[in-house]
């Protein structure tokens, strides 16, 4: 057992060589083999991008996050979103950023809020008060806030037109026509969101000084001066200048606009992360049954709330122009012929890719693999995390304040998700549901795995896209097996088996998964 | 006392339910190495944890340097200047011999400044300074644990039960290494072996369910086997 283990990672490649070579020698064609490889570790790759996450938290904060698949979700909707209307972005934007420099005065009241002597009940009150004011501030303001809507109801509005008119346009080859400007609130509306979070960071720091006593003095003050004043030049910015960006981000090419997609995903998720850790998560650390009653709970909302806002139907999201072209020079016969000719299929390795589902998305999933790697191993953060993971509470004896490293790896976990959303939702579409299949993947990879293990998260999560697409071919061709006359065919039901038999063979042998650590 | 680096008063902490500490005071005197003694389970190491924070009293308080460091954090209080060594040689296993002390830099270049320093402590720990926390002895982790409380300037150190499960010979060496390392900065200590502890330290304080019962010179404790038999049981 011990050599087993000792030995793993050679095991392991040996066991998905043998694989491999299994399937290679099973009737399958080498274009066919290729292509369905590929296709698992493509879709590998995003279930990689969700179980990283998911590991991490699991890892470093000891919560099981079941609200991961809402957030991957959430990631498709949102970045969808910006890309089919980027006017929304920029409508929205401004709130959003005003707010944010509202809420980084916080630790300011909070050694203003240390310094005022009151009575018990005046102190334990007057939050209250900033708070509600701070929400009917807010109220009014988003409440009449000029958002570009969706309808699902009116067929002109909902979001499958604007869907169909971008592929059309993509397909024509032109740029959109910019909607014109949703009529302006107002700079006073403007004022009102920055004054209503500024109102809420107050109530906040009342409520934490009546419990825990004010905070002193403020660390790293003149860096949220500075922060605060970019939020505000930049929230005012965009909102002057609301007419102009909006036609430059409707005459861009849509890889870019698919790119400012990916980051408004990537900070969406990393924002929701933070919230979800500091509100609602962090006073349940001493109650794991809460907390993970808690994901689920979250998870559950969101889905309805996403269902409130675009609706219950299912989308396409059109390709970017890059990955959609099929004219002149089309199958792409080089990976540069490719970029110059933007084609939807590459002749490769003897079968024909398509360049987005399969390259990019695998591409993608390398990058994030790398870069995180590269963090957990190389930085101080990264070097933090490790140690965190085993013992959080030396972490803080050393004078590190491992609270802020659990808000961060929380951020940086959730934005994982909304990343691999985006990503996922040219080549699977997008429904409320997307997210559910996808965390049962992570789980079942991160078991295999070895729940907190990085290279094991991205190991099982690859074994796992591997058998679901492997099985998936097999429905169509059949396996001959020596002992059988007839080709034995996989159904559809089988697909998700196959998954869950692979994590309990891979458990019977190594309980701990592939690369976890004996408890 | 004008001159204690550390005043711990009349604390009171619970972990969960559980009442653990029904008052202890300790007051260590800047310079030199004071040891907590008292039976398993008498509350030395929840005492440690308190100080620092990492389980917070609910009564009482604890002055680090004439500053009450009530209501702080854990990380803001080790900023302070208190070095932390836990028991069973609590080193990051994953983390290779230099990352473990890298991590327990607060400025950029603490390592490198005291980096003679440590390895004039403990020679073994240059020799193993890429391996990973795993592959190092018990006495080695140990050695690790103290260098790690070492690398930023702590004017005073918490080291808990340096000599547990440790063979003679690296007792001997470790012993040696805290006296030395007690001229730079404080040291309270939690020793359950009497004989090392009597060598180390100047002054005692005895923990008994919770409370602290008794403090004194070292030099007058030796002598007097009855309070030894009392307290601690065997001498």
């Amino acid at each position: 057992m011990e050599t087993l283990r000792r030995n793993r990672t050679l095991l392991i490649t040996l066991a998905i060589l043998a694989f491999l070579l299994f399937t290679a020698i099973q009737g399958l064609s080498t274009r066919d083999w290729v292509i369905t490889l590929l296709r698992g570790i493509s879709v590998g790759a995003i279930t990689f991008l969700v179980a990283s996450g998911l590991s991490l938290i699991f890892g470093l904060l000891d919560v099981l996050n079941l609200a991961h698949g809402t957030l991957f979700m959430i990631g498709a909707y949102v970045g969808w979103t910006t890309y089919l209307r980027p006017d929304t972005l920029v409508d929205l934007l401004p709130p959003v950023l005003l707010l944010a420099a509202g809420l980084l005065l916080g630790p300011f009241w909070a050694a203003l809020v240390g310094r005022w002597r009151t009575s018990r009940t005046v102190s334990r009150a007057w939050p209250w008060a900033a708070l509600i004011l701070a929400v009917a501030l807010a109220t009014l303001v988003f409440a009449q806030w000029p958002l570009a809507r969706w309808d699902p109801a009116v067929a002109a509005q909902s979001p499958a037109t604007y869907s169909l008119q971008l592929d059309q346009a993509i397909k024509a080859g032109q740029a959109r026509a910019a909607p014109a400007p949703a009529a302006q609130g107002g700079l006073l509306r403007l004022a009102g969101a920055f004054l209503g979070s500024a109102l809420l960071a107050l109530g906040l720091a009342g409520f934490s000084a009546a419990r825990y006593g004010g905070a002193g003095k403020v660390t790293g003050a003149p860096r949220r001066w500075a922060l605060g004043a970019l939020l505000l030049v930049t929230g005012v910015g965009i909102y002057t200048g609301d007419a102009a960006l909006t036609r430059f981000l409707f005459g861009l090419d849509t890889a870019w606009l698919f790119l400012i997609a990916l980051l408004v995903a990537l900070v969406t998720g990393a924002a929701l992360g933070a919230l979800m850790e500091i509100t609602l998560i962090r006073p349940l650390y001493a109650r794991p049954i809460y907390q993970l009653m808690l994901t689920l709970g979250l998870g559950v909302s969101g889905i309805e709330l996403v269902q409130a806002i675009w609706g219950r139907t299912e989308f396409n999201m059109p390709k970017p122009a890059l990955f959609q072209g099929s004219g002149a020079g089309c199958p792409a016969t080089s990976i540069v012929d490719w970029l110059a000719n933007g084609c939807s299929t590459i002749d490769m390795l003897g079968g024909r890719i398509r360049t987005y589902n399969e390259l990019f998305v695998i591409l993608i999933g390398v990058i994030v693999l790398v870069a995180v790697s590269v963090l957990l191993q190389r930085s101080r953060l990264g070097m933090i995390i490790r140690a965190g993971v085993q013992d959080s509470e030396m972490v803080e004896a050393l004078g590190i304040n491992v609270r802020q490293v659990f808000t961060l790896v929380f951020a940086l976990g959730a934005a994982l998700a909304t990343l691999g959303g985006i990503i996922a939702a040219p080549s699977m579409g997008l429904s409320p549901l997307m997210g559910e299949s996808l965390l049962l993947a992570a789980l079942i990879a991160l078991a295999i795995g070895g729940l907190t293990s990085f290279p094991g998260a991205a190991a099982g999560s690859l074994l796992v896209g591997l058998v679901q697409q492997f099985i998936i071919k097999y429905g169509q061709i059949g396996i001959r097996l020596p002992f059988l006359e007839q080709p034995f065919k996989p159904t559809p039901p089988l697909v998700p088996a196959s998954t869950v038999l692979l994590m309990v063979i891979i458990l019977l042998v190594l309980p701990q998964g592939l690369f976890g650590r004996k408890e | 006392m004008p001159d204690a680096i550390l005043e711990v008063q009349e604390v009171h902490t619970f972990i969960g339910q559980f009442h653990i500490l029904q008052g202890v005071s300790v007051s260590v005197p800047r310079g030199g190495i004071v040891v907590l003694l008292g039976r398993n389970g008498a509350g030395k190491t929840t005492t440690l944890k308190t100080i620092l924070g990492l389980l917070p009293p609910r009564q009482g308080q604890v002055i680090f340097d004439g500053q009450s460091v009530q209501g702080r954090r854990s990380f803001d209080i080790a900023a302070l200047g208190i070095g932390f060594v836990p028991e069973h040689r609590a080193i990051f296993r994953s983390l290779s011999v230099a990352e473990n002390l890298k991590i327990a830099e607060r400025a950029r270049g603490d390592l490198d400044r005291k980096a003679d320093f440590i390895f004039g402590l403990f020679p073994d720990l240059k020799r193993l300074y890429r391996l990973p926390g795993n592959h190092l002895s018990g006495g080695q982790q140990q050695m690790l644990a103290v260098a790690r409380a070492l690398v930023p300037d702590n004017r005073l150190l918490l080291i808990d039960e340096p000599s547990e499960g440790l063979a003679p010979i690296i007792i001997e060496q470790m012993m040696h290494a805290i006296r030395q390392l007690s001229a730079e900065s404080t040291v309270l200590l939690v020793e359950q072996n009497f004989v090392v502890a009597s060598q180390l330290a100047e002054s005692y304080v005895i923990i008994e369910e919770g409370r602290s019962v008794q403090a004194g010179l070292m030099a007058d404790l030796v002598v007097d086997r009855e309070t030894i038999q009392r307290y601690l049981g065997a001498a």
